[in-house]
């Protein structure tokens, strides 16, 4: 209810930015050329099948590997008008960051349709945008067989993992990166904590609201059980011994377990479908130490 | 006094090295301009478009993307490159920059504030493209009307007092930005570094022509004050003994030059370097008379920065560079140069 209720209000917020290009998640006018700007989406675009009719991506869309050789409109927050226009496309769809609101409207003022898709960093998020796309590229059948064929077991299996609330009592330390010597960790409201919650576990760093830098004092007392980080986040530390013995972590239980998880930065806070395999994947690594 | 004013009017007179000096550099600029017009990302041929052949779309991209972004680009340029050439000559510093008075940094916390406040209630999506200017022009403003009150008791000694106080001012503006910065979200972060970085895109007509309004009345009220620039650099006593209302002659040049800044930033972002180097060129290539250095500057202004637009929007397309990263990528190995080359003397 009261996800719906925000759903709503940044629907009509849109609307009154930008001559309406709310997400109506109707079928669109011309799925012939769609241009993208969102990792998640290219992704959910070559699982229905429909990665021909891309003409662009945007430079989160890495996955698949196929997709960054398409033509690239750059940094999502930072896209140009004539850029995307002179791809041609009938069709933009964007992740509820794209911009700048100023170029949208200029795009928008040539009459090509904007959809975008609002986030929100939970399983049924993933399965509303996958639902969402198939209608507006006219392909809900795939839609709804990508949906059972692949989210519903891996949701089913995440339910499995965590049921009772087995995994609750775990704390878990996202880390992005690390800036100037300490550690940028994922607070509420991140889609860090959005993938945390997914895998039934607790966020160490809840009371930190957004991606923060932390101190080493805030981090021992959190004292999360696991690590997790990207592995471009883990560059920033060097090697995965070097992270281990690192002055702001070395003293929490999870470094001294060596608990410390690498993934694939897009996969996990991209929430495309196969942030459900990391979820599952972290799940499973969280449930097979004892308590 | 007649010996004086027999020499004034001599001095005034433009040498035929800089009259031709200022007509390549307006030929530079409108040629520029042309090129900016004819290229971008987006195929378009200007033949079709003056012969009434191209296309709605094409039609559209070319007058309502291209054409206000190639003057805005152009009017910035001009702006920066004029009041940083007035600047350096009322400060008597070579170093002197527009962003010295502190009004960029005004600017930028008005922008700051819209871009990481503005989401949190909602205003920044109900005015959409127009309250981040306004909000830019507004701190802007604020900054001039603090210069004023500031510095209104200094006599014509003052200009020190003037730098000190906008350096202050710059100091006071960036802890509120590091504020803003600490609270700000993920999304909210990269939309302030982009605006730190200047940009001409996404602009409007609706926003252009009122830019373009306060940008040319202030350039228009800065051109006069030239001669007393020119005599200044005696001076500053001298210059008042020659005849030059130094206290008017500040406040003109100063708020001249922060209407332009203030308007220019709001619809650009900080664009670094520009106010700073562009006097300098101009001065190396014809001399230091401010009749010729306050136009030669704003045409060299507009004409190098309508060209660093053009590599900003082209050179890695369909995507672009922000123009600031291009201007200062330039600038500042020039101003290393200047630096050294001061060491020297």
């Amino acid at each position: 209810m009261m996800v719906m209720k925000m759903l709503m209000m940044r629907i009509t917020l849109l609307c009154l930015a930008l001559p309406c290009l709310a997400n109506t998640c109707t079928t669109a006018r011309d799925p012939a050329r769609i241009s993208v700007a969102g990792g998640s989406l290219t992704e959910i675009l070559y699982r229905l099948g429909a990665e021909k009719q891309i003409v662009a991506v945007d430079s989160t869309s890495n996955y698949p590997p196929e997709a960054s050789k398409l033509p690239s409109i750059g940094y999502i927050r930072n896209i140009s008008a004539e850029g995307i226009l002179s791809l041609y496309p009938t069709l933009i769809l964007g992740e509820d960051d794209i911009g700048p609101p100023a170029v949208l409207a200029q795009v928008h003022a040539m009459g090509i349709d904007i959809e975008i898709l609002t986030e929100e960093h939970s399983a049924q998020g993933i399965i509303d945008k996958i639902r969402c796309i198939g209608s507006i590229i006219g392909e809900s059948g795939k839609a709804n067989e990508l949906i059972k064929q692949f989210m519903l077991p891996r949701i089913d299996e995440l339910n499995i993992l965590t049921k009772k609330g087995r995994l609750a009592n775990k704390k878990i330390l996202f880390i992005l990166s690390l800036q100037a010597g300490s550690p940028i960790v994922g607070g509420t409201g991140t889609s860090a904590g959005g993938l945390i919650r997914m895998t039934g576990s607790s966020n160490a760093m809840a009371d930190v609201a957004g991606w923060k830098a932390t101190s080493t004092e805030a981090i021992i007392s959190a004292a999360p059980d696991f690590i997790v980080i990207s592995r471009r986040g883990l560059n920033t530390f060097g090697e995965l011994d070097e992270m281990r013995l690192h002055p702001a972590l070395r003293f929490t239980p999870a470094a001294k377990a060596g608990n410390i998880v690498v993934m694939d930065g897009m996969q996990m806070l991209g929430f495309g479908p196969r942030t459900l395999d990391a979820a599952v994947t972290l799940s499973r690594r969280f449930s097979s130490t004892k308590p | 006094m007649r010996v004086i004013a027999h020499k004034a009017a001599k001095v005034k007179n433009l040498s035929a090295n800089q009259t031709l000096t200022l007509i390549s550099l307006l030929v530079f600029a409108v040629a520029i301009a042309t090129l900016a017009c004819a290229s971008g990302s987006f195929d378009i041929s200007l033949w079709a478009i003056v012969q009434g052949q191209a296309s709605a779309l094409e039609n559209n991209v070319f007058m309502q993307i291209r054409v206000p972004r190639v003057l805005l680009s152009g009017f910035v340029g001009a702006s920066l490159g004029l009041s940083g050439a007035a600047l350096q000559g009322l400060f008597r510093n070579p170093l002197a920059d527009p962003g010295l008075i502190g009004v960029s940094a005004g600017a930028a916390l008005g922008a700051a504030i819209v871009i990481v406040l503005g989401s949190r209630f909602g205003v920044g999506a109900t005015l959409g493209a127009f309250l981040l200017p306004m909000a830019a022009i507004s701190g802007a403003a604020l900054v001039i009307l603090l210069l004023y009150i500031l510095t209104s008791g200094f006599g014509y000694q003052g200009v020190t007092y003037m730098l000190l106080v906008g350096i202050a001012v710059n100091a006071l503006a960036s802890v509120g930005i590091g504020i803003l910065t600490y609270i700000s979200s993920d999304s909210e972060l990269r939309g302030l570094t982009f605006w730190t970085m200047g940009s001409f895109g996404g602009v409007t007509w609706a926003l252009l022509v009122p830019a373009l309004l306060l940008i040319t009345a202030a350039l228009l009220a800065m051109v006069p004050a030239a001669r007393a620039l020119d005599l200044l650099q005696l001076g500053e006593i001298e210059a008042s003994r020659l005849g030059i209302d130094v206290g008017r002659l500040r406040y003109r040049v100063i708020f001249a030059a922060a209407v332009a800044v203030g308007a220019s930033v709001s619809l650009s972002g900080m664009i670094g370097f520009v106010g700073l180097v562009i006097p300098h060129l101009v001065r190396i290539v014809g001399g230091v008379h401010h009749c010729y250095l306050l136009p030669g500057s704003a045409m060299a202004g507009a004409g190098l920065m309508i060209a660093a637009d053009l590599i900003a929007r082209t050179v890695i397309q369909p995507a672009e560079l922000p123009v600031g990263l291009i201007t200062s990528a330039i600038g500042s190995p020039f101003f290393l140069w200047l630096i050294f080359r001061m060491k020297k003397l």
